[in-house]
């Protein structure tokens, strides 16, 4: 069998063997045992700026810097010696030095290969200027993360304490005027002073809620195995007030599976979930809401269903935003928060929520979460 | 020991809560008297000239200035003669960190600082009460 693509002579191989060499991406310095460079293809010339001739008369420890040529030759020697492979990166914080002095971040594979003139170690060489460079602007970037996410830590605890502070002080100095400035106050200004307590305490709801967003936000969840199906009966529990004044039917069909995740923010999910399915219901109905969670290969597929006042489609994106809310505060109580918080546990468990709705048939809120999450130790 | 003469202090550096816990406790029926300090330091320094008739209960906010509730709770509770006197944490935190550092550090109680004084006069009856009608407090000489 002869095609014309087939190497006929030693001399073709040969060819094609240095074609290959000279065409290979890294930069490739063979030397001798003596540590005299031999051999050299076109990637070397132009990652050290020496011709092949200046190569050939250099020794390997030319192309080191020189602060680390004592150290260099230490290590060579004992290659020699003891000549083993050694994997590219093996190597840590290796340089190389160009001609003009000027240094750069290298890494280095090494194979020993005998030949009939004795030893030669074929060094493999990536300049990793580049890489080193995204590396350390990417080490920089986490470290201003780091920090950008301890400042907002710190003004979550700044929002808790010092700005609930003068609210809690309007509430409660606005009660102590209208017990005692009932009798001198008109009905006027008695409206003005319940308005004015009223506003106080909604702002003080908000603040509570955004503190609780901004503290889901913040946390990296500590995930381990967890029963969902027990994570709802608590929620259930915590909810009996509301399920029972709402006349509330919750079908759940079959026992949730468990999945890995953090507890109190899966319960924090079914929570708002469910606060919301029991909230905009259709009024003088009681709310109809299943719950149901299967796992659909590597994923747990999470549905809070419930037949209330539903919502127009166009909707399904902004009502997962933050302060968003698409009723007047006359209809229903709230701040908008409920339903970011619910995006944001899905987020920190690598998952998506998304809502389907119908103005008057109801809507559906589906989480899909991964059934372990990715970067969890195995336990 | 009779509410009559009962002393309760109030650590709080903030002015409008001292009226506030003060009318609340007045209003929910307490009788004894009330003695108010800025902060820790102060607090040491009443207890220190006032050996002889120590406080029923005190309560305590954690942030203050100079001495925080915290340094104040952990001398007052490795004191032999002023760990005996019960100490409420009254504060407007209701982090997991800070109830769990308090008891650690021997506290009796850990009330959070509702938002409406209609409430803190609830919490107020409540304390009055406990403190100073259920419990038998350590007896004094």
């Amino acid at each position: 069998m002869s095609s014309a693509g087939q190497l006929k002579s030693l001399a073709d191989h040969e060819e094609v063997f240095r074609l290959v060499f000279e065409a290979a991406p890294n930069g490739i310095v063979v030397v001798n045992d003596q540590g005299k460079v031999v051999l050299v293809n076109r990637q070397a010339e132009g990652m050290f700026g020496y011709s092949r001739e200046e190569f050939l008369a250099l020794g390997i420890e030319d192309l080191v810097p020189e602060r680390l040529r004592g150290a260099h030759l230490h290590h060579r020697k004992g290659f020699t010696r003891e000549p083993s492979n050694r994997a590219m990166g093996a190597g840590r914080d290796l340089f190389g030095r160009r001609r003009d002095g000027s240094e750069f971040p290298v890494e280095i594979g090494l194979t020993p290969v005998p030949s009939p003139q004795g030893m030669l170690v074929v060094s493999s060489i990536v300049d990793t200027t580049e890489r080193t460079r995204t590396e350390n602007e990417l080490r920089r970037y986490a470290a201003e993360l780091e920090r950008s996410n301890a400042d907002l830590r710190n003004f979550a605890h700044v929002a808790s304490h010092d700005l609930q502070e003068p609210l809690r002080k309007i509430t409660a100095f606005g009660e102590r005027l209208r017990t005692h400035s009932s009798g001198t106050l008109d009905t006027k200004g008695l409206d003005y002073l319940k308005r004015m307590t009223d506003a106080s305490q909604r702002m003080q709801v908000l603040i509570a809620d955004l503190l609780t967003f901004s503290r889901v936000s913040l946390q990296h969840p500590p995930c381990q195995e967890v029963d969902l199906d027990q994570i709802l009966r608590n929620t259930l529990e915590n909810l009996e007030i509301a399920i029972a004044e709402t006349g509330a039917n919750i079908h759940i069909p079959q026992p949730l599976p468990p999945i890995e995740a953090d507890r109190s923010q899966m319960g924090q999910l079914f929570q708002n979930l469910l606060s919301n399915a029991l909230k905009f219901r259709r009024p003088g109905e009681a709310p109809e809401i299943t719950v149901t969670a299967r796992q659909e290969g590597a994923t747990v597929r999470l549905q809070v269903c419930d037949r209330g006042i539903g919502f127009e489609p166009k909707y399904a994106e902004r009502i997962f935003g933050i302060f968003q809310r698409l009723h007047g505060r006359n209809e229903f109580e709230g701040t908008g928060v409920g339903l970011a918080i619910c995006r944001k546990i899905a987020e920190l468990h690598h998952g998506t929520i998304t809502a389907l709705g119908e103005p008057g048939v109801g809507a559906t809120f589906t989480v899909e979460l991964p059934r372990r999450q990715p970067s969890a130790s195995p336990s | 020991m009779t509410q009559a003469r009962t002393i309760l202090i109030l650590a709080d550096d903030d002015p409008d809560d001292r009226l506030l816990t003060r009318e609340a406790f007045e209003e929910a029926g307490f009788a004894g008297t009330f003695q108010f300090v800025d902060d820790g330091q102060q607090l040491l320094d009443y207890l220190d000239t006032s050996r002889e008739s120590l406080p029923g209960v005190i309560l305590l906010d954690l942030n203050m200035p100079r001495m925080n509730g915290y340094e104040a709770l952990s001398e007052l509770k490795t004191d032999a003669a002023l760990r005996r006197i019960p100490i409420i944490v009254l504060t407007t935190s209701n982090s997991s960190e800070d109830i769990l550092r308090s008891y650690d550090l021997g506290v009796n109680s850990f009330i959070t600082k509702p938002g409406s004084f209609g409430e803190l006069k609830e919490v107020a009856k409540r304390v009055i009460d406990y403190w100073l009608g259920t419990v038998k407090l350590p007896p004094q000489d």
